[in-house]
């Protein structure tokens, strides 16, 4: 029925199947919207946020989406900048998940912000001091990068390329990627950073603040690093998604052995540095507030000391050392073990930077805030994902995102 | 044309770029946020010229000069007067919400009947008509004196004009809620004989010792006593507060002191025996005035000794011992009774026993202590007119023989029955004990007429309503009262034209008055309320007009007082809660929530939102007990839990205070309200009235329940 | 002018004595009727329940009888943030500059038109004195009438926080400039809250001015960042650095020391440091 627009040479399940599942998911998008408008129309008394709980759920989502999309801007820093050829296949997934998580986080900011129509004052009016102004700024650009880099990709989609101007407009804009790879991968550091940095700077929160360097908090450095290290492992975590539903191969394993190395030796690296700043921070910069450690991790119903062991050992220390081990990473249940491991990491260190600092008391006498989102905040939360599946699964039926897809299943 | 899919594409292309450099999109994108920063269903207060107005909260007993910020004639904001003698500029936060009781969703817009379970509007002289009428009729009948009145307090033109207008009609039968006023009056006439009212003057007073009473839980006039107390440092005063829970007051004390609840007269004449038996009290007073004073001395040295004391009050006897030295070397102690507000009666027992401390030291009519003050006599009344048939029935003994409210209804539920009941700012369906009791009381007075400008628990029971203005659109003398020593009346002003179709109380009975014609028409001689109020306050309304308030200068009475001391011996007679022991092991007590008004004032939206979810969260109202008692209880913070007395239950939250002594339960006063049109008040928690009942004091006849036994279970 | 600051900026603060204040909710209401701060039909859920002015209730956490209580008054603490240069918690993380800090009255304003309701600002706050609308501000019918032009009520989705009554210094400096005066003086600039207080509790003035009541209470330290001498006032939080401009004054050890966080045997150092005094 699509055939005509499947890329040539590749196997897909039968139209009626792909469009029922995009129906279902496409129900799961609808709630969302639905979610969403309520959000947008009522406002957000909509949610369970409150005046202790300002971000909440949906801004852990967004900050998770961006970091886990990080996978796209160090990759494209690796496969351009520093030439590791390789990595070319299985840019395009990064792109295209890049893509999702960037236009995710920015609808979600869109949900988020009291007054959706004013949004644009954070450019108009900005108070270049704020982290969130730097967000904002390069968020936007980044997304512009993402969906430039994105452009080419469908250019390849087999009935576009055949119009000669599409055709010359993708070759040409390939060959200029690796300028806009380059200023992606700038852009992105240093929003990666500013997330990082909202928390960090914010010295009145004792959980949250961390010292710095000039005007950066540490949180800025770990974030973007962090986000390096554990963006490829959600690429491999879709990845071998893809691979399980298709049933196929799709990348050829030096090249997931490769990427899985490369974010083995940049967790462990960020791991070290974490703990580091947790010592430093545990022992030094809270005391000097008048906090020790455990006044963070108990007296309350869910937060304990169980996370920062989660975050930093079992979604942290684990995931290193299977991924910088030869054996382990070639070990193929091992290696999604190592890979799921880290996603669930990265997601865990930005629901504490955003959910426990705003749980954690400030004066002596109050007292832990806790939240459950509203069904609008889980709505919304998920509709993201529903739509990434979507779109995700549209770019792998009609655009050649796997260069290596016909090789590999060539029978 | 055909559209080829490359033309449609790079038209697609040309649209996106015109929008992008199109003025357009920035300009709705500008125009956009402009609208979200004008939303029309924001509103936006009309600015204006200001200016201020003074007059005088009549919300409670205290009576504070207030100024109001108008903009454009619009009262917008209520401050303190700063120059008035009673507040001197603070304000409590009722007076501040007289603001939004102006424009309260349950005010009563025009003149109402009941038709069945509903009410329609009519007009003012249909209204009035009825009520003549009906009044005409029950007079006819020979039943002028089944007539009754209940006003929010005695004093002042309108509820005179009230109890002139009973007096025309035949009736003695006015009522006021029985306070801790009229307990002091009943205490003061016991003990020294004659009538006076009591004047506290704390602020020249270096040791208060308090029995329960509310000093900055709004006790007495609330805002002055919150200076008082304020000033208590600088000043190098003591306040010891009695009471079995760390209220307020009791936190904002140099001592506290937890004794049983019920138990305060017994300490107080604990602290007496000491005085006495170590020779600290005031020999050449006692020996000059007293009577009886050696059979006291011998009552309290064999039955009040320090070590019993201590084993009813559960206050140790070197701290009684402790009080009644520190009490005895004061200067100029004083000892006050009536609990939390002083807006319950209580028993003459326990007033008694608190003032034979006042009496032994002496401190009687002197500065610093308490003061017999006459009655206020500015009102210039000429005689009623009376007819025969108003005569006689005035003749005919009243329908509570106390002249309490409570007994009033009591007694309205069973034998007498009361034909016709006038209310004028009370609420008796809610504020009085056993309220379930009192409501049903009230639906079987065959007429009832409201005088109320908001619809209350008892002017919904009511046949008829004459709407009266509300605070800042009324005129009226507002007299001092409340334990106050200094006397200043007020006048209370209107600083806006009435929003509604309601009418100044006083006119209201004015023109009744003249619609029954006879003696009764004749009796009100004023063409209106203000000639009446002019013509009445006579020498003190140029003064009242002109300054808003009339003051005296605060001295003691003159003249010596007497003391009978022999009284104070034959009422001992504790005041018993209702119920055993054995099925309510715990004691409920009802306490004055300083952010909660109770009594006829229904809380403004602005006072419920200042309330502690500790009090109040949701709907659901919360008891204070120990962590001790909740233990013993099964309980635990904020859990669900029925509470039971012998009057009733009721779903009730658990708050755990480390403040409260086990065994005991406190319950704020003042929730519960149910109002159809104020969803802000209406509808939270739990009326305290519906779980207790009224206990009728042997000397008094007045209520003096102060708490009730209760169990309290997992709900 | 005698006054020892540089040039003539007013750093406006508030000192509250703790000891006085009695828990009654004045200055609550009369903060609520003074800038229009709306209500909703539940406000028993009190981390959503606007109070710009909010009063907490302390316990010193023994149990009975031991216990005591001690209610503490919060307004917007406007702080001058790390090195009192305005750099407040709030202030400087608005992605909008929808709140600033006015160096000449050293005020935190906020711009309820230019805000977007991002929230940053309440997430920074440690003292919880910024509140969201998440619900468009409703009157009951009639009820808009009692509303003051001087403060325009706040649309849905925007913050908004104590202002210390920005619009009386405003009208303040009207009538001063009217008159033909440079200075306004004490008593014509004073917060709703402060008015309204029957116990006298609140003192709001000038703390640059060593004539205001303010200054000579606390006695603020123009070297240590306006850190209180007097050894029985205190500042929330004073650890953070936030540097507020509302003081709090106890002679309760324990209150005192709730005002911070302290690890074990720090407070008895403070507070021995405080006894000595360093004047």
């Amino acid at each position: 029925m699509d055939s005509a627009l499947i890329p040539e040479g590749a196997k897909r399940c039968p139209f009626p199947v792909f469009a029922a599942g995009i129906a279902i998911v496409g129900v799961v998008v609808l709630w969302g919207v639905y979610a969403m408008g309520l959000c947008w129309l009522k406002g957000l008394n909509q949610t369970n946020m409150n005046d202790y709980y300002g971000f909440a759920l949906w801004i852990w989502a967004d900050l998770a989406v961006i970091a886990i999309g990080g996978g796209a801007f160090f990759t494209g820093l690796l496969r351009y900048v520093f030439g590791i050829d390789e990595l070319k296949n299985i840019i395009n997934l990064t792109v295209v998940i890049g893509f999702i998580c960037y236009s995710s986080a920015l609808l979600i900011l869109a949900i988020d912000i009291g007054q959706p129509l004013r949004g644009w004052f954070i450019f108009w009016h900005a108070n270049v001091h704020s982290m969130l102004t730097e967000v904002a700024f390069c968020l936007s650009l980044y997304f512009s990068v993402l969906t430039i880099e994105f452009i080419p990709l469908i250019l390849e989609n087999r009935q576009v390329d055949k119009v000669p101007f599409f055709h010359n407009l993708g070759h040409n804009m390939h060959g200029v990627m690796a300028i806009f790879a380059a200023t992606g991968a700038f852009l992105s550091c240093f929003h990666q950073g500013s997330l990082g940095g909202v928390a960090g700077v914010m010295y009145a929160r004792p959980f949250a603040y961390r010292e710095g360097l000039l005007v950066w908090p540490w949180t800025f450095f770990l974030f973007t690093w962090s986000a390096a290290a554990y963006g490829p492992c959600f690429t491999l975590t879709v990845l071998k998604m893809f691979e399980g539903i298709t049933k196929k191969k799709l990348v050829k394993d030096n090249v997931v052995h490769l990427l899985a190395k490369i974010s083995g030796w940049m967790i462990f690296t960020y791991i070290i540095a974490k703990i580091i700043d947790t010592i430093y921070w545990a022992t030094v910069t809270a005391p000097s507030q008048g906090f020790k450690l455990m006044d963070f991790y108990s007296d309350n119903a869910f937060y304990g000391i169980w996370i920062l062991i989660l975050e930093i050992v079992i979604c942290g220390i684990v995931p290193a050392i299977i991924l910088t081990k030869k054996s382990f990473r070639e070990n193929s249940r091992l290696l999604l073990i190592a890979v799921v491991l880290g996603t669930l990491g990265v997601c865990l260190n930005r629901w504490v930077m955003v959910l426990q600092i705003m749980a954690v008391p400030v004066m002596s006498f109050d007292t832990w805030a806790l939240y459950f989102p509203s069904w609008q905040e889980i709505a919304t939360t998920v509709l993201p994902v529903a739509y990434g599946i979507i779109l995700i699964a549209l770019a792998y039926r009609y655009l050649p995102v796997f260069p290596q897809e016909k090789e590999l299943n060539a029978d | 044309m055909k559209v080829d899919r490359r033309s449609f594409l790079g038209l697609g292309l040309g649209a996106a770029a015109g929008v992008a450099v199109t003025p357009a999109t920035w300009k709705l994108m500008d125009d956009s946020s402009i609208w979200t920063q004008n939303w029309p269903w924001t509103p936006v207060p009309p600015a204006g010229e200001a200016t201020y107005d003074n007059t005088v909260c009549s919300l409670c007993p205290g009576n504070c000069g207030i100024m109001v910020r108008k903009i454009d004639g619009r009262p917008v904001k209520i401050e303190g007067r700063s120059d008035y003698p009673v507040n001197a500029g603070g304000v409590c936060l009722h007076g501040i919400s007289a603001i939004q009781y102006l424009y309260d969703p349950s005010r009563i817009k025009a003149p109402l009947k009941r038709e069945n379970d509903t009410f329609v509007e009519i007009t003012w002289d249909e209204a009035l008509d009825m009520v003549a009428e009906r009044l005409t009729e029950i007079r006819a009948s020979g039943s002028a004196d089944k007539i009754a009145c209940v006003t929010d307090q005695t004093k002042g033109t309108i509820p005179g004009l009230f109890a002139r207008f009973l007096k025309a009609t035949g009736s003695n039968n006015v009522y006021a809620m029985d306070t801790m006023e009229k307990t002091w009056e009943i205490t003061l006439e016991k003990i020294h004989g004659g009538r006076s009212s009591a004047g506290f003057d704390l602020e020249n007073s270096d040791f208060v010792l308090s029995f329960g009473a509310g000093l900055i839980e709004g006790w007495g006039s609330p805002v002055k006593n919150f200076k008082i107390n304020s000033s208590r440092k600088e000043r190098g005063s003591t306040l010891v507060q009695v009471e079995p829970r760390l209220s307020n007051t009791a936190a904002n004390a140099d001592v506290w002191i937890a004794a049983k609840p019920g138990t305060e007269a017994d300490l107080a004449l604990g602290i007496a025996g000491v005085i006495i038996k170590e020779s600290l009290f005031n020999s050449a007073f006692v020996t000059a005035s007293g009577k009886g004073f050696q059979e006291l001395a011998a009552v309290l040295g064999k039955n009040y000794s320090p070590e019993a004391v201590a084993q009813t009050t559960g206050v140790k006897a070197a701290k009684i011992i402790e009080i009644a030295r520190d009490f005895a070397r004061s200067s100029a102690p004083i000892a006050i009774a009536g609990r939390g507000r002083g807006m319950s009666a209580g028993s003459v027992r326990e007033f008694s026993a608190v003032h034979l401390l006042n009496c032994i030291v002496g401190n009687i009519n002197t500065k610093g202590g308490v003061w017999t003050l006459a009655a206020q006599d500015y009102e210039k009344w000429p005689a009623v007119e009376m007819d025969d048939l108003a005569t006689a029935a005035f003749e005919q003994a009243p329908l509570d023989s106390a002249g309490s409210m409570a007994g009033l209804f009591t007694n309205a539920g069973k034998e007498k029955n009361i034909e016709a009941l006038l209310i004028h700012q009370a609420n008796p369906c809610f504020a009085l004990g056993d309220a379930g009791s009192v409501t049903e009381a009230v639906k079987k007075i065959p007429f009832v007429v409201s005088f109320s400008s908001v619809m209350d628990e008892t002017t919904q029971e009511a046949d008829v309503i004459l709407p009266g203005h509300m605070l800042l659109e009324r005129l009226e003398d507002r007299p001092s009262g409340a334990g106050v020593a200094q006397r200043v009346t007020g006048l209370s002003r209107p600083v806006i034209e009435p929003l509604f179709n309601t009418k100044n109380p006083g006119d209201t009975l004015l023109e009744l008055a003249r619609k029954m014609e006879g003696t009764i028409g004749a009796s009100f001689p004023w063409e209106s309320y203000e000639e009446c109020l002019e013509a009445v306050t006579g020498d003190l309304w140029a003064e009242l007009s002109d300054q808003g308030y009339a003051a005296e200068t605060a001295t003691p009475p003159g003249g010596g007082v007497k003391v009978d001391f022999s009284f104070i011996v034959k009422s001992q007679a504790p005041v018993e809660m209702e119920g055993e022991a054995k099925d309510f092991p715990l004691v409920l007590v009802p306490v004055d929530n300083v952010r909660i008004s109770a009594g006829s004032l229904i809380s403004s939206p602005f006072a419920i939102k200042t309330v502690s979810d500790n009090v109040l969260k949701g709907k659901d109202l919360l008891v204070e007990i120990n962590p001790e008692t909740a233990r013993a209880n099964k309980l635990s913070h904020g859990d669900l839990a029925v509470i039971e007395t012998p009057k009733g239950k009721a779903t009730v939250r658990v708050n755990l205070f480390e403040g409260i002594m086990p065994g005991v339960v406190a319950m704020a006063k003042g929730l519960g309200h149910v109002l159809d049109n104020n969803k802000y008040v209406g509808g939270k928690g739990v009326n305290i009235n519906e779980l207790m009942g009224p206990i009728v004091d042997p000397v008094s006849g007045l209520d003096a329940a102060w708490g009730i036994r209760a169990r309290l279970s997992r709900a | 002018m005698k006054q020892d600051n540089h040039g003539k900026n007013h750093k406006y603060g508030m000192v509250i004595d703790l000891d006085k204040c009695t828990g009654c909710g004045s200055c609550m209401v009369a903060c609520m009727s003074e800038n229009n701060v709306p209500f909703k039909e539940d406000e028993t859920r009190k981390k959503d329940s606007i109070t710009w002015m909010r009063v907490y209730k302390l316990t010193n956490g023994k149990p009975f009888p031991e216990t005591e209580i001690c209610y503490m008054p919060r307004p917007c603490m406007h702080c001058g943030g790390k090195g009192d240069h305005g750099h407040s918690p709030c202030v400087s993380v608005c992605p909008a500059v929808a709140t600033d800090y006015d160096h000449s009255t050293g005020i935190v304003s906020q711009i309820y038109t230019r805000c977007f309701g991002c929230r940053y600002c309440m997430g920074a706050c440690p003292y919880h004195v910024r509140y969201f609308n998440w619900w468009d501000p409703k009157w009951p019918e009639g009820m808009e009438n009692y509303l003051s032009p001087d403060v325009s009520p706040r649309m849905r989705g925007v913050v908004e926080k104590c202002s210390f009554c920005f619009h009386r210094y405003q009208q303040a400096k009207d009538r001063a400039y009217v008159e033909e005066r440079e200075e306004i003086e004490e008593q014509e600039y004073q917060t709703a809250c402060t008015q309204a207080c029957p116990a006298g509790a609140i003192t709001f003035g000038d703390l640059n001015n060593p004539d205001h009541a303010v200054h000579q209470m606390v006695k603020p330290d123009p070297h240590a960042c306006g850190k209180p001498r007097n050894p029985k006032a205190f500042r929330l939080l004073e650890r953070l650095e936030t540097n507020p401009k509302v003081y709090y004054i106890s002679e309760r050890d324990w209150v005192r020391k709730a005002g911070d966080n302290y690890l074990e045997g720090e407070w008895e150092k403070v507070k021995n440091n405080h006894d000595k005094g360093h004047e």
